[in-house]
């Protein structure tokens, strides 16, 4: 029974001392997201958080060293882009690089509505008067 | 005009298919440009396995290469013969960044393929690797007299890769 228990609370040592969340619980959530945010280089389309790549694993421990010296988002995001280029943001930055990228569905939209609403006024201006319009404007 | 019109969509499409063939068939994704090109080495300090260090000092005054490597990696025993030839007819000066390997390992290995390495940094966690931006062993930088970086190649160097890109690169810093 003593050895049982012994071994019960060296388990829960065990598992506390791994427990990797060691931080407070806003840098944990700082943590936790910035990781879903990382690019795995190795595994392209995976985020270091989901990744099992033994890069993965090390940028992973890399970040949260970082998050625990109080670096801020952008330092560590600095850091890492600095090292392995823009690529290992899931979620580009708008720069020069990505203008393009964050800018023409707007532009494509503005360009749809123009012309749309040149060939909507072409159609309304070609048309002859309805009857039921007539007849609105007749009653008053 | 009208026909001309009709024409676009087709245009669109054909556009979007010669897109797509490329990034499917001819596109290297895991080719990763450093971003680190141009720039000063990242500053580190690895014990090497002859109890020196290994800092970007090292790399300075001439041009020299620096190659990640490992033991356990496959692709590095591709290169190791390479790397010799490098040496030994080229005098090209050689780092070696040992990743997350064990010291008995390395050591055989040297044995086995011989040591092209001038020194070797033994990067035990791997930390300096990820300070090089460095993805996967074999990853070879072509360093500039001034300590910057000039030329990152992925994967094992060979005969070619030699020949048509890195040592015309080693010859134009050494002449700068």
């Amino acid at each position: 029974m003593k050895a049982y228990r012994l071994l019960l609370r060296g388990l829960l040592c065990f598992f506390l001392s791994c427990n990797v969340y060691a931080l407070t619980p806003s840098d944990e959530a700082r943590y936790t997201s910035l990781i879903k945010e990382i690019r795995c280089v190795v595994c392209q389309n995976q985020n270091i958080a989901d990744s099992n790549a033994p890069l993965a694993n090390d940028l992973r421990q890399k970040i949260y060293t970082m998050v625990e010296q109080q670096q801020s988002d952008n330092e560590i995001k600095n850091y890492l882009t600095a090292r392995y280029g823009e690529f290992i943001l899931l979620n580009p930055r708008f720069s020069k690089l990505t203008v393009i990228l964050w800018l023409f569905p707007f532009l494509a939209i503005s360009i749809i509505f123009l012309i749309g609403t040149k060939r909507l006024f072409r159609a309304h201006r070609n048309q002859t008067p309805l009857p039921t319009h007539h007849y609105f404007v007749s009653r008053e | 005009m009208k026909k001309l019109q009709l024409l676009v969509p087709y245009g669109v499409l054909i556009l979007l298919i010669t897109m797509l063939w490329y990034e499917l068939f001819y596109a290297k994704p895991h080719d990763i440009p450093s971003p680190l090109i141009g720039e000063q080495v990242p500053g580190f300090s690895l014990p090497t396995l002859s109890n020196d260090t290994l800092t970007p000092l090292d790399l300075q005054h001439h041009v020299s290469l620096l190659n990640v490597f490992a033991s356990w990696c496959s692709a590095c025993n591709l290169e190791a013969d390479m790397l010799m030839k490098i040496k030994n007819n080229y005098h090209v000066a050689i780092y070696g960044v040992n990743y997350k390997d064990k010291r008995e390992d390395v050591e055989s290995w040297l044995k086995k393929y011989g040591n092209p390495y001038r020194k070797i940094g033994d990067d035990r966690n791997g930390s300096v690797a990820i300070d090089l931006g460095v993805y996967g062993t074999p990853e070879t930088f072509v360093i500039s007299k001034e300590g910057k970086v000039v030329y990152r190649h992925v994967g094992a160097l060979d005969e070619k890769s030699w020949d048509e890109i890195i040592y015309p690169l080693v010859k134009k810093y050494e002449s700068l």
